[in-house]
């Protein structure tokens, strides 16, 4: 009686097992003898033209032997970055050079899973690059990623409209409200819209909350890792971007839009102001752009207590690894995308700022791009977001809370004091305190 | 005696307003892109397939349906095999603790999956099954097999006693009553529960978002969820997605409505 | 062989046939929901390599937390919501049913369809029909500017109204089924009594129908309770936490930020609530079965 019960029941439990262990084994194999290949990953490049192929083609010519394999990433950045976790946190990951968004480099430092780039870049190459750029990028005193290229975030603003009713680009909040106002009343078009802005609940919302709180010379944390050390004037910010959509300074939809969704209208000619990183620039200068020509570059405005231009900083690093096959050749990937050749083709070619304040002043690229020069003065002027491992936990927290104070949920106050608890619940897990915060 | 074919027709109607918002999304997998937005008119002037070109050619979704395919056939496979010997065990053996063990499997059909989730992603994570097929089988098929316990229980239990006795008159012996008596007498149960597994297996979401990173073991509803789009939302690109995702779904539902339909009722009827 | 050791022998074979399935459960589904048990008790965040003890930290953290009421409200709201419409409008649908004669397999299939496309498929398409430029309803209402799911006031009403279009065939097909065992007799006696629509409907159908409702019910709210799909893809839990059920919240503090012992507590949470609604329920259905 008991063998064949039991192999009814091992049977009814192995088969399946067997099978799905078949199909999951069906993975390839990497063939000895074959070239090395490196597996790049990254985000689609906006802008009119992809420069990195034709990057990736120049240096597997001065590598023979070497195949370099591009792998896109969603084009989201919660996305890119649970992608990450999963890969990077499981073993072992499929690619061996990848491009971070800067606001990462801490945390995948922290966890392990880049490589250590101080002995292999000189001091003098890490000098090329922005200040505000590097400093995300170096952890504990060691170097981890490299700059790839850089955002800062600006005002556009309708040159004409401003124009044609004598104003200058707005300093305080408080004119940008008022130019609106009579440009609207002068222009009769109920299609118009004032200041559009990224109110979603993402990480580009929080940038244009920071952007708000240093606005006013409000930070975000203290040295010690504490909450809104300045509450009046953060409490301020936060009242003031309510403000903006409540007094129609700011279209309702605000808060559900992204990069593109507010791009588009300011393209289509539908806003007089916006804010928006340098890509816009490029899209709106097209050949069948209806703004060409028509738009202006200028530092974000301030409120009662803070600098002009408070913009937050941005961009993309390029990262190793800890578990490539190849770290030195994936380490001369790295560090030639991110060199000035590779970078002076990216911005030729796309839709890209570099890292490298020499190039802003190159007159080659000057020549094509007059808004050079004026975007450097703002990348010097910004700062990063809060520089550590755990930043995306702290973002992704504060999120929902500065969300329902623009959609009117919840007041400043109560969501300052909300977001203060959920701060500190988090932070008693992630125990000792942050490091660098703005 | 109610009504008559006018009454019918009109429920018929009303019935396929219902499945209206089916009927749009495929209108809107073959709209042109210029047409959807804004939405100017009800009907297209042209009907397109390019929609359906980009999903075939462009995107993941055709490695996604066949891992969703695979997936959900080996979970469902996993499913009915264990549960059918499970069920007649606890349907006609004189298990001890019966009574308590089918409590059981009733309160795991209640289990959430947002409590199961953590620890199954830790599980799947030191066994080294991330990104694979075999987690989402096993994921799957553990998550199916108390409800197909439970149905093919009640099913086996349907099964007159009288015949199993014959057989055992006969000089059958229990497994052999099981194989040549039983398994037949239940396979439109098992069917049916086979199709409520392949279902719920195709259609599951949390845990093939959590346990999948790559396009190796990403399943349609993942893949229909993480659609691409660069600039903006591509509305006829994920309509013509979503429409190849519901193929199996319709199949069932048209095909083997009989034995789906059994199956809920089953399920339900017996308290 | 004699009858005891007959039994004995069908118990052995009882225990090599569920052996199988206790083992899959046994590690799949049982020994999950105690390490949760536990995984709620720590400090747990694999990224950063952080596990510690937290005792009662999280829970204690939980009952003070605005965003975790504000996630219970929404889905007691969504609950309770979602299951009176779909019992009221499943009944109807079955009670219009009852009398087809014709193309009953078409009507089930119509029916069907909802129930058994994969929620994401059922968000995607509510997304499209809620579009605020490009959705069917608002071209229907003539109405460009309502915004339906970025409205914090219209989203969680937007959302129950799409679960219900998608969990109601389910009603109406448990309804529909039992009105079919309903003889005929007991309409045409009501009928010769000259008994009015709605008094049929009370006396006679009601009564019978009752208890097949409560138990669809029962799994209705236990499914609404765990709802994660549609919310998760239709709204994502936005704007600003107004459609944030419990499940989502808890599926953000699990993935987004890798909070393992957190997110678990959370996820303990909504397993011993739905524990609980499972075992007052079915003290409800036992106790009006017994008066029945």
């Amino acid at each position: 009686m008991a063998p064949r019960p039991t192999r009814a029941a091992a049977a009814g439990l192995l088969l399946p097992l067997v099978l799905a262990l078949l199909a999951g084994a069906c993975r390839e194999r990497p063939v000895a003898g074959a070239p090395i290949t490196l597996v790049f990953k990254h985000a689609k490049i906006l802008g009119p033209a992809d420069p990195v192929p034709g990057l990736l083609r120049r240096f597997e010519a001065d590598h023979p032997g070497v195949r370099v394999q591009s792998e896109a990433l969603t084009w989201s950045s919660d996305e890119q970055h649970q992608f990450y976790v999963i890969n990077l946190e499981g073993g072992s990951p499929p690619f061996d050079v990848m491009m971070l968004d800067v606001i990462w480099v801490p945390e995948f430092a922290r966890a392990g899973w880049i490589l250590d780039l101080t002995p292999s870049v000189p001091a003098a190459e890490r000098a090329a690059h922005f200040p505000t750029a590097m400093e995300p990028a170096v952890q504990g005193g060691r170097l981890w990623a490299l700059p790839w290229f850089m955002n800062v975030g600006l005002l556009y603003y309708r040159a004409d409209l401003l124009a044609k009713y004598g104003f200058r680009p707005p300093e305080t909040y408080d004119e940008l409200a008022e130019q609106v106002r009579r440009i609207r009343a002068g222009e009769h078009d109920p299609r118009l819209d004032g200041y559009l802005w990224q109110g979603k609940q993402y990480e580009g919302g929080m940038v244009n909350v920071l952007e708000a709180l240093w606005a006013n010379g409000a930070r975000l944390l203290d040295d010690r890792g504490r909450p809104f050390p300045e509450p009046d004037r953060a409490r301020e910010a936060l009242a003031f971007l309510r403000g903006l959509i409540e007094s129609g300074v700011s279209p309702g939809w605000v808060t559900a839009a992204d990069e593109e969704l507010t791009r588009r209208p300011f393209g289509d000619g539908r806003a007089i102001f916006l804010r928006s990183w340098p890509y816009a620039l490029d899209l709106f200068e097209l050949p069948d752009s209806r703004v060409r020509g028509k738009v202006g570059v200028a530092p974000l405005p301030r409120l009662r207590h803070g600098p002009v231009g408070a913009a937050s900083t941005g961009g993309a690093h390029l990262a190793v690894s800890a578990r490539t096959r190849h770290p030195a050749l994936a380490v001369e990937l790295a560090r030639f995308l991110t060199s000035e050749t590779a970078q002076r083709a990216m911005t030729e070619g796309a839709a890209l700022r570099p890292s490298r304040p020499a190039l802003y002043r190159d007159p080659v690229l000057v020549a094509r791009d007059p808004s050079l020069p004026a975007l450097h003065a703002l990348m010097l002027r910004g700062h990063p977001r809060p520089i550590t491992p755990y930043y995306l936990m702290l973002s992704t927290t504060l999120q929902p809370e500065f969300s329902a104070v623009l959609v009117g949920r919840k007041s400043p106050e109560r969501a300052m004091r909300d977001a203060t608890a959920q701060l500190e619940h988090l932070l008693r897990a992630v125990e000792p305190a942050l490091s660098t915060p703005r | 005696m109610r009504g008559g074919r006018a009454r019918d027709a009109l429920v018929l109607l009303a019935l396929a307003l219902y499945a209206a918002p089916f009927f749009w999304q495929a209108l809107t997998s073959v709209r042109p892109d210029a047409e959807l937005l804004p939405l100017t008119q009800l009907w297209p002037s042209r009907l397109t397939w390019a929609h359906y070109d980009v999903v075939v050619r462009q995107s993941l979704m055709p490695r996604a349906l066949v891992n969703s395919l695979g997936i959900a056939l080996l979970s469902t496979l996993l499913a009915v095999s264990v549960g059918a010997l499970a069920a007649y065990a606890l349907a006609r053996l004189p298990v001890r603790g019966r009574g308590v063990i089918l409590l059981g499997m009733i309160a795991a059909t209640a289990f959430p999956q947002i409590a199961t989730v953590s620890p199954l992603y830790l599980l799947m994570r030191a066994l080294g099954l991330r990104d694979t097929w075999l987690a989402l089988v096993l994921a799957n098929g553990s998550f199916a097999l108390p409800l197909v316990i439970w149905l093919l229980a009640g099913f086996i239990r349907e099964i007159p006693r009288a015949l199993e006795e014959a057989a055992a008159v006969d000089g059958a012996d229990r497994l052999a009553i099981l194989r040549w008596v039983v398994l037949p007498l239940v396979a439109p149960g098992m069917a049916s529960a086979a199709l409520l597994a392949f279902l719920f297996s195709w259609n599951e979401f949390l845990f093939a978002y959590s346990f999948t990173a790559t396009e190796a073991s990403r399943t349609v509803p993942v893949a229909l969820a993480l659609f691409p789009g660069v600039f903006e939302v591509p509305w006829g690109d994920i309509a013509a997605a979503s429409l190849l995702a519901s193929l199996p779904p319709i199949l069932i539902v048209v095909v083997f409505q009989r034995y789906l339909v059994r199956g809920l009722l089953a399920g339900a009827l017996r308290e | 062989m004699s009858s005891s050791g007959r039994e004995a022998a069908d118990r052995r074979l009882g225990w090599y046939l569920l052996a199988p399935a206790l083992v899959v459960l046994g590690t799949l589904t049982v020994y999950p929901a105690l390490w949760v048990l536990w995984l709620s008790l720590q400090y747990r965040i694999p990224v950063f390599g952080i596990s510690r003890w937290a005792g009662l930290d999280h829970f204690a953290f939980l009952a003070v937390d605005t965003r975790f009421w504000n996630a219970a409200w929404v889905t007691g709201v969504f609950t309770v919501a979602s299951v009176a419409l779909e019992g009221a409008l499943g009944l109807t649908i079955a009670l219009a049913l009852r009398g087809q004669r014709h193309g009953r397999r078409t009507a089930l299939g119509l029916l069907l369809l909802a129930w058994a496309l994969p929620s994401v498929v059922t968000a995607k398409m509510f997304e499209w029909l809620y579009h605020p430029a490009g959705g069917l309803v608002n071209f229907l209402l003539g109405a460009r500017a309502i915004n339906w799911l970025g409205d914090p006031a219209l989203a969680l009403p937007s959302l129950i109204l799409a679960d219900v279009w998608r969990a109601t065939p389910f009603v109406a097909l448990l309804c529909y089924a039992r009105l079919l065992t309903i003889s005929p007799d007991l309409y045409e006696a009501a009928q010769v009594d000259g008994a009015s629509g709605w008094r049929t409907f009370s006396r006679i159908t009601w009564p019978l129908v009752r208890p097949i409702l409560l138990v669809t019910m029962l799994f209705r709210t236990l499914d609404a309770l765990r709802a994660f799909d549609i919310m998760f893809v239709l709204t994502g839990g936005g704007p600003a936490g107004s459609t944030e059920s419990l499940t989502v919240y808890a599926y953000r503090a699990l993935f987004q930020t890798l909070q393992i012992g957190f997110g678990s507590a959370i996820g303990a949470v909504v397993f011993v609530l739905v524990m609980l609604v499972a075992a007052a329920y079915l003290r409800l259905l036992g106790r009006a079965e017994r008066t029945a």
